[in-house]
Parts: C-alpha cells; sequence; structure tokens
C-alpha cells in the first residue's frame, strides 16, 4: 500500500493519528502523539488533511433505514421457501414409501432365499458324509513302512 | 458530562461500551438458541436488531443504495438456513457480517458490477462548495445545496481504490468501529487504523487536484455520470 498523497505522517504515528481523529486517544498515548505532532510538521499538516477529509466524509448518506416492514418481507420469503420446500417434499412423498415397501418385499425375498440355500446345501452335505459312511473303509491306514511292508508279505502270504 | 474532564469521559466509555456490547451479545445468543429451537419470532427479533447494520454493510461495500435491499434480504435468508450450524462460539453478529461481506462478494461476482463511471469534471462552482465544507465555513445550507455536496463526495470517492472506499463509508458513513471493520475484514485492528488514516489522505489528494484542475481550467464542464455494468 504505497502513500500517494502529497503529505504522509510518520508511518509509527498512523494508528495513533487515527485513534486522535475518532476521540479515542487518551493517557501516555495522547502525551505521546502530542510531543510528536509539536516536533513533526509532517505529520501535524496529515492530521489536518484527516480532519478535512472526516469532515468531507460527514457529507455522505448512511444506508436507507430498512423500516420496520423489512423483518416481515424476510419472514414471509422464508415461510414461502420453507412452504415450497415441503411441498416439493410432499410431491415425492408418495414415491419414496413405495420404495420402502419394495425395498422391504425385497429384503424379505432374498433372507427367503437364503435360508432356503443353505438348508438345501445342508441336506446335500448330510447326504454325502452318509455315503461317506456307507463306502468307508475299515481297516486304518499303514503307520510305518514296516507296516506297510508286512501287509504286503501278508497279502502275497495267500499266493 | 459537561464538567467531566475528556479523557476521565473517554475511559468511562471505554468501560460503558464492552460492557453494552457483551449484554447484546448476550440477549443475541439466546435469541439465537431459541431460533435454532424452531421459534420465528426469535429469528425475526434477530433480523430487527441487525437489520440497520446489515444495510449500512451492504451500503458501505457494494455502494449502490438499489440493490441494498435485496442483498440484505438475501442474506438473512441465508443466516437463517445455516442457523442450526452455528455453534455461538463468536459473537452472532461477527457470523452475520462476515455472512454479509460474502454475499456482497458474491453479488459483485456475479453482477460484475463495475464503479460508477463519471465522464466529465466537477465544475469551479461545485468545487468552492465543497471547499466551503473542508474549510469548516461554508457547510451547505439547503437540501437542494447537500444532496449536490453528496453527489460530489460520491464522486471523489470513486477515484479512490475500492478498499478505501469501503472502509471510509463503513467507518464514516455507517458507524462500524475499528474493531468491528477488524472482525469483518479479517484484519489487524492496527492495520485497519493505518488503512483508514492513508485512505482519508487520498480522499483528500483527489479532492486537491481536482481543486487544481479546476483553478487551471479556463472553463468548467458540466457533469454526467453513468453507471457502468459490465454484463
Amino acid at each position: 500500500m504505497e502513500p500517494v498523497h502529497n503529505i504522509a505522517a510518520c508511518p509509527e504515528f498512523e494508528a495513533l493519528l487515527e485513534d486522535q481523529l475518532a476521540g479515542e486517544l487518551s493517557g501516555a498515548d495522547a502525551e505521546k502523539l502530542a510531543k510528536h505532532v509539536e516536533g513533526c510538521a509532517a505529520c501535524g499538516d496529515a492530521l489536518e488533511e484527516a480532519t478535512a477529509g472526516t469532515r468531507l466524509l460527514q457529507l455522505a448518506e448512511a444506508a436507507p433505514d430498512p423500516g420496520p416492514g423489512f423483518s416481515r418481507v424476510v419472514m414471509a420469503r422464508i415461510r414461502a421457501e420453507s412452504d415450497r420446500r415441503s411441498e416439493e417434499k410432499s410431491l415425492w412423498l408418495p414415491l419414496i414409501s413405495v420404495a420402502w415397501r419394495f425395498a422391504a418385499s425385497a429384503t424379505l425375498a432374498l433372507l427367503v432365499l437364503v435360508t432356503f440355500d443353505a438348508s438345501r446345501h445342508s441336506q446335500a452335505r448330510t447326504r454325502v458324509a452318509q455315503s461317506h459312511d456307507l463306502f468307508a473303509d475299515p481297516t486304518s491306514p499303514p503307520a510305518s513302512r514296516d507296516e506297510v511292508l508286512r501287509m504286503v508279505v501278508e497279502t502275497n502270504h495267500g499266493n | 458530562m459537561a464538567d467531566v474532564p475528556k479523557s476521565m469521559a473517554a475511559s468511562a466509555s471505554a468501560i460503558a461500551l464492552p460492557m453494552a456490547r457483551q449484554r447484546k451479545r448476550e440477549e443475541d445468543a439466546e435469541l439465537v438458541r431459541l431460533a435454532q429451537s424452531g421459534e420465528e419470532a426469535a429469528f425475526e427479533e434477530l433480523i430487527r436488531r441487525h437489520q440497520q447494520r446489515v444495510f449500512g454493510l451492504v451500503n458501505g461495500i457494494l455502494r449502490r443504495r438499489e440493490d441494498v435491499e435485496d442483498v440484505a434480504q438475501q442474506v438473512f435468508l441465508k443466516v437463517f438456513v445455516s442457523l442450526k450450524r452455528f455453534d455461538l462460539r463468536a459473537a452472532f453478529s461477527t457470523w452475520l457480517y462476515k455472512i454479509t461481506v460474502n454475499e456482497c462478494w458474491d453479488y459483485l461476482r456475479k453482477k460484475k458490477v463495475r464503479p460508477l463511471v463519471y465522464e466529465a469534471d466537477l465544475s469551479e462552482e461545485q468545487v468552492s462548495r465543497l471547499d466551503g465544507v473542508v474549510s469548516a465555513e461554508r457547510p451547505p445550507e439547503s437540501p437542494v445545496q447537500r444532496a449536490e455536496a453528496r453527489d460530489m463526495l460520491e464522486r471523489l470517492l470513486d477515484e479512490l481504490p475500492e478498499q478505501d472506499q469501503r472502509l471510509l463509508t463503513l467507518k464514516e458513513v455507517e458507524g462500524f468501529s475499528v474493531q468491528e471493520l477488524a472482525e469483518i475484514l479479517s484484519l489487524n485492528v492496527n492495520t485497519v487504523k493505518v488503512r483508514l488514516f492513508r485512505a482519508r489522505a487520498r480522499l483528500m489528494d483527489v479532492y486537491r487536484r481536482r481543486l487544481g484542475s479546476v483553478s487551471n481550467r479556463p472553463a468548467a464542464k458540466g457533469r454526467q455520470k453513468t453507471h457502468g455494468t459490465g454484463s
């Protein structure tokens, strides 16, 4: 932010000068500024110039008064907006309820199918196990190499 | 207060002001809680309490009086929609002013609004009228003179950078404090003070340049102004 104006105040005193303009300077800061301005023509001139600028700004007109009707207008807009939203909602409501029912029926059907499938699988497994039992070899497999040789010898014994 | 020294009066008001602000903040918080629980009357009361400041802020940023009400309405609609999310950690006013500033930037971006463009210089008579105001010797008396002087000030302000225009208008015309401006514009308090002081100097610089150009001119021209919209 370059100072384009002709009268430049000392940068370290600009904030204090602004306080002085606003009438918010008191105590040690006020004394400090007064002492400085006494010896600094640039700051004195800048303060005078800023005071004139403030006087000029007093001419400007503040924003128009919204009046008591403003809040009513805003509230009416808010109500209209929420009415519109709830209307939109009510338009979708029957569709939403149908969708929910459809979703519930589909879940139920899926559940029935899964249960049916699981029970079928368990029946099949039982049947396989039973057939294994029917054809199962009652002898246990040989545990060591010696046992295998003994079995071979026993088998060939009859020959 | 007439007999009280100025410094004492200043410190007394320095104590009273934060207290009043704190009380207002607590009242706002209560109204916000009620509005969050669905009480429309509480929200309407919040609008009533802050509408003037929001108007001032919008006017200070846009400097287009014809659009102030529309933008202010939009601000309160947005506030109503997002009120449930507001957690009261900051003051309601600070939150509201930030929404207002954002809404103004959105508005300026969407509309691509350019500042007022003046096609002609000020006349000698007009400048001398302003000179009366600056020197505090001859303030404009009639409403017509005042309106004309105001119009001239607007033209001077339009020659300043936008940031200067906004700061000066918000502070001197709409009455926002330096503290408030710092919060609204997310700036340091000292930065706001320095910028304000420099903006005043720049305003006077523009004014002096105008004064100089009028005194060097053989014949003063008339004035016209047009609104520039880029859309």
